[in-house]
């Protein structure tokens, strides 16, 4: 018998704890994607009345169904902005998970992972963060941007979380010094306190304590970088600005398309509210007509910037709803077929990847589990989707659990 | 109701009754005992004793480590002032009685206990989270605290009977038995639910039968298929073609009443459907065994070969066995579980594990100082698992009134000696705040049971036939404020609880939202046991340097530290006020020179600094 943690250290000796020095989490040359965009529409996106119209049109309730700039792709005519930039993207209509409840449905999107209580897993933005993150870099490779779960680091160390960004226009909180604290007094406290920590370091020092000391001075250096004012949105171009709404999705749309521009690896924005299990027709169009806005002028954006090439935009969502609609006139969960959209990195844009059965129940051709989609992400970046990180007690996970990257998704 | 084991009967709302009875015959004498094998220990190391600690330094620990806040500048200088014997016994004595006690200790219990809102299965926290504050007020002895946790059953929402909690948080059984065995024993055996473990001895097979004591527990939130025959399911199918809304508000209010963890376990378990070893099949009926010790024998009704016979799905009937795991788990003659125990309440008292990690213990190991450890665990076993009375050994002794020293820097060496300096837990530090805003921080900590919606509602659904549950969802609060009005008529029947800002981290609960200074300190998110988190980030240094303190605190003139300092004219005296309130002890010489800063500086300075935000 080999004691567990007597492993985890002869293991750490030959740098087996330390995977991400192996060459696998390297992004390889041929990667295509720098960063992703990956919008979260958290409640469940109705498939049925956004990008899968390809159905029996009693599946489709109220929607209509509009042409789009893609030949052969039709949308819902909630989406009439989108209908326009429908070239640029993907719809993959064959999703599929295994959860249809919302918390276990969201934990598996966003990590690859049923949830378990004796671990918590990372989510994708975090593996991304851990395996692209360079000493070099000045701003956090994840970003998480709207309310709604952040980004947590699962069983990695705290700091492969995401920077969460509560309200776009507000940025990160308290990175601006106190209003009644003017820059000379700010930096007497600074004096002081640095006074305060040498005596009490000479005495009671530890890792620890210096680990504070460490991130004082990364706060520092945060709060007076320049690099800060990739958070503030007053600083954009007016050009850029005005191709977006001012509606918070919108805001924050344009934040994650400035982060990116500065290098961030990984930005996630947040735009929960769709779970309509009631009048739906009556609910929906307000927050469908968000979507449509704030990610037409992202997409914009990113072609204007050059930057959609090297940005790979994510749409995803826990699961899809019904075929049926419900006697209150909404949809109920479906976790067998719904959709999902990717855009730029060279993915194969203005097409549209995988069916349902034309009674919208299953998925049917190509499916595409969870897993398999995150693979992709991670590969398109350069990240082996097998790659193994081991949780502190000596578990190992790989990134997109068994998931294999789909490859042909891209040109 | 004789499936329900005679510990749960005893689980009724009791109010708490402060008395200073003195609690504990002699802690200093047994303290001595632990202090003989450590000197002992150092003799042989030929390493001398760290120096004793002076009364300001351990006034300050032993608020943090009894209380879990600094105190207030007037419980310093009382402490400081007293000049009769024992005053050290006599504080320790009286924070173990006080209700910040109570405050600090539910934090710990509720982190390992992973007391969380889980949503899906509707399990609210409320009543398991009033179930382990009033563990801890009546001061219940460990042993049966984690005995009655692992053998609940029966309603989730009756008042009293929250130890179900801890099942129902769970979404799998397997999970929950190894999360049971984590806690309680501090044993790691979650791989060998999936395969046997490559490290430890268990196999898959171990862990199926230890789950077979359990077996067909499980947690159920509508109401059984008989009852809803026959009583609700036809104006649910009524509600449900009427209006969502009302059907979901129907929903909900029947399962807030009905929702149970039934079973007592059947003694049987059957291996997975993917079993790929060779001593056994997927589905083979595996019988109910220990991991080690003795074996509680189990009143089987069908034998092994029967049920062999049966189908795949059949588990055999109940046999009560879960109660025999709750007595096998926490056994004093279990190897694991006092040896667990007093590991853990060593390293939250002194920030060392005794024995090992906290849930990676094995049979054999007892730790660096054997002799500590045997000892410890005879006084937890002569305390009869009574947290008070180990506590209080701990805190009487030389031991723990050592100076505490930063690990890694040698020498000299750490062997298990006292105490280390660590940073202090999140919700030590949002509670310190308190201590410098008002000279009451405790006033607000509950001395009763407080209901909560759940609770609230689960009271009054057992006059509610089944036409007032649907009365309730047609004409009642609707679906958005179901929950809400519930909550809002169980805090009116709580009666006051004080403004917010003063509430202590404990007293947030599930509807006040998170405690935010708590979150960005590192509180534990419940998920997993164990995962507080001490470590700095920037949103947390970010929030200490630019955040509310300073409308709250650092610039308030109605905050406490202020108010001390009204009419005190002379400039080193003032200083003197803040390094007593924030420090807990006065200047030194060498810090004169920073008495020429404006106050509100120095506050700031003060508060960011590192001797604030660790225990030394």
């Amino acid at each position: 018998m080999i004691n567990r943690r007597d492993f985890i250290y002869r293991a750490g000796l030959s740098g087996m704890s330390l995977p991400f020095l192996n060459a696998a989490s390297i992004p390889a040359p041929t990667a295509k994607a720098k960063s992703v965009i990956y919008i979260f529409l958290a409640g469940g996106l109705s498939q049925y009345d956004s990008f899968n119209v390809e159905v029996d049109k009693t599946v489709l309730g109220k929607s209509t169904i509009i042409d789009s700039n893609a030949d052969g792709v039709r949308v819902s005519n909630y989406f009439p902005t989108l209908a326009n930039h429908m070239d640029k993207l993907l719809v993959l209509n064959s999703m599929q998970t295994n959860q249809g409840a919302h918390p276990a449905g969201i934990y598996k999107m966003l990590t690859s992972y049923n949830p378990r209580s004796s671990i918590t897993h990372p989510e994708l933005g975090s593996w991304v963060n851990k395996s692209l993150t360079r000493e070099q870099d000045s701003l956090p490779n994840f970003v998480s941007i709207g309310r709604g779960r952040a980004g947590t680091a699962g069983f990695f160390p705290g700091q492969w979380a995401a920077l969460p960004v509560q309200d776009p226009n507000l940025g990160i909180d308290f990175a601006e010094r106190n209003r009644a604290v003017g820059e000379g007094k700010f930096n007497k406290r600074i004096d002081i306190l640095d006074a305060m920590n040498k005596g009490f370091d000479q005495d009671y020092g530890t890792k620890d304590t210096r680990s504070y000391v460490d991130t004082y001075a990364s706060s520092l250096k945060f709060m007076n970088s320049k690099d800060i004012d990739a958070f503030d949105l007053k600083k954009e171009d007016a050009n850029i600005v005005s191709l977006y709404g001012k509606d918070e999705f919108s805001r924050s749309c344009l934040l994650a398309g400035r982060l990116v521009e500065r290098g961030v690896r990984f930005a996630k924005v947040n735009l929960g509210g769709w779970d309509y299990h009631n009048d739906l027709y009556s609910k929906y169009p307000a927050n469908a007509n968000r979507l449509d806005k704030g990610l037409s002028s992202l997409l914009t954006h990113l072609s204007q910037k050059g930057l959609l090439e090297s940005t790979l935009v994510v749409v995803s969502t826990e699961f899809g709803r019904k075929p049926e609609v419900n006697p209150n006139r909404g949809r109920d969960h479906h976790p067998d077929g719904f959709t999902c959209l990717m855009a730029g990195a060279g993915v194969k844009a203005g097409q549209i990847y995988g069916t349902t059965s034309s009674d919208g129940k299953h998925a049917e051709e190509n499916k595409l589990d969870v897993i398999d989609f995150n693979a992709t992400i991670a590969w398109r970046l350069g990240i082996d989707p097998a790659f193994e990180e081991n949780t502190p007690n000596g578990r190992p996970f790989k990134l997109a659990n068994r998931g294999e990257a789909r490859k042909e998704l891209f040109a | 109701m004789g499936k329900m084991g005679k510990a749960l009967k005893s689980v009724v709302i009791v109010l708490s009754i402060c008395v200073s009875v003195p609690l504990f015959a002699d802690p200093q004498g047994r303290a001595r005992q632990i202090d003989r094998i450590v000197a002992a220990e150092l003799d042989r190391l030929d390493q001398a004793p760290r120096s004793e600690i002076d009364d300001f330094t351990f006034c300050r620990r032993l608020y943090l480590d009894a209380i879990g806040r600094i105190p207030t500048l007037d419980e310093l200088d009382r402490f400081i002032a007293d000049d009769q014997p024992e005053k050290r016994a006599r504080l320790i004595e009286e924070l173990l009685q006080s209700k910040g006690y109570n405050s600090h200790w539910y934090n710990y219990w509720a982190d390992l206990l992973r007391v969380k809102y889980v949503g899906d299965k509707l399990h609210h926290p409320g009543n398991y989270s009033e179930w382990i504050k009033e563990s801890v007020r009546s001061n219940k002895a460990y042993d049966q605290m984690a005995f009655e946790l692992v053998n609940a059953g029966g309603e989730l929402y009756k008042p009293g009977n929250g130890a179900t909690g801890f099942y129902a948080r769970e979404p799998m059984p397997l999970d929950h038995l190894a999360n049971s065995v984590k806690t309680f024993l501090g044993m790691g055996i979650e791989c060998a639910q999936c395969h046997d473990d490559p490290y430890e001895d268990w196999t898959q097979q171990d862990f199926y039968k230890l789950a077979a004591f359990s077996s067909k527990t499980y947690l159920k939130v509508d109401p059984l298929p008989e009852d809803e025959k026959t009583t609700y399911a036809e104006d649910r199918a009524m509600l449900k073609q009427k209006d969502f809304d009302e059907w979901i508000v129907y929903r909900e209010s029947v399962r807030v009443k009905h929702a149970s963890i039934y079973g007592n376990g059947t003694g049987f378990m059957r291996l997975p459907h993917d079993y790929q070893y060779e001593d056994g099949e997927p589905f083979d009926v595996m019988t109910a065994d220990v991991l080690f010790g003795e074996m509680p024998p189990l009143n089987y009704k069908l034998t092994k070969a029967d049920l062999d016979s049966l189908k795949n799905k059949n588990f055999g009937p109940e046999i009560n066995s879960r109660q025999s795991l709750a007595g096998w788990m926490t056994s004093r003659d279990s190897p694991m579980f006092t040896k667990a125990t007093v590991n853990r309440l060593w390293h939250q008292i002194m920030g060392t594990e005794l024995v090992g990690p906290l849930g990676g213990l094995t049979e054999e190991e007892m730790g660096d100082h054997p002799a500590l450890t045997k000892k410890l665990i005879a006084i937890m076993k002569a305390a009869d698992y009574d947290v008070k009375i180990f506590l209080s050994t701990l805190f009487n002794s030389r031991a723990y009134q050592s100076r505490a020293l930063p690990l890694g820097v040698e020498p000299p060496a750490y062997v298990l000696d006292g105490p280390i300096v660590r940073r202090l837990p999140a919700e030590v530090i949002a509670d310190s705040f308190l201590s410098l805003k008002t000279d009451t921080p405790d006033k607000y900590v509950a001395t009763e049971f407080k209901w909560d919606g759940f609770t609230h509602f689960y009271d009054k659904s057992q006059k509610m036939e089944v036409e007032d549950f649907v009365d309730y969802s047609i004409k009642g609060p609707g679906r958005q404020a179901f929950q809400n009005r519930e909550e809002e008529e169980a805090r009116k029947r709580n009666g006051e609880s004080g403004p917010k800002d003063l509430w202590r981290v404990s007293s947030y609960r599930h509807h006040d939202g998170n405690h935010e200074v708590a979150v960005l300190m590192g509180q534990s998110t419940r998920d997993l046991i164990d995962s507080a988190n001490r470590e700095p980030d920037i949103p947390q240094i970010l929030y200490m340097m630019n955040g509310d303190l300073e409308g709250d605190v650092i610039a308030q003139s109605t905050a406490l530290i202020h108010r001390n300092m009204e009419g005190v004219e002379d400039q080193s005296e003032r200083m003197e006020i803040i390094w007593k309130s924030i420090l807990s002890r006065t200047p030194q010489a060498s810090e004169e020179r920073l008495f020429a800063h404006a106050q509100d500086d120095v506050i700031w300075a003060l508060l960011n600094s590192n001797e604030f935000r660790f225990s030394k």
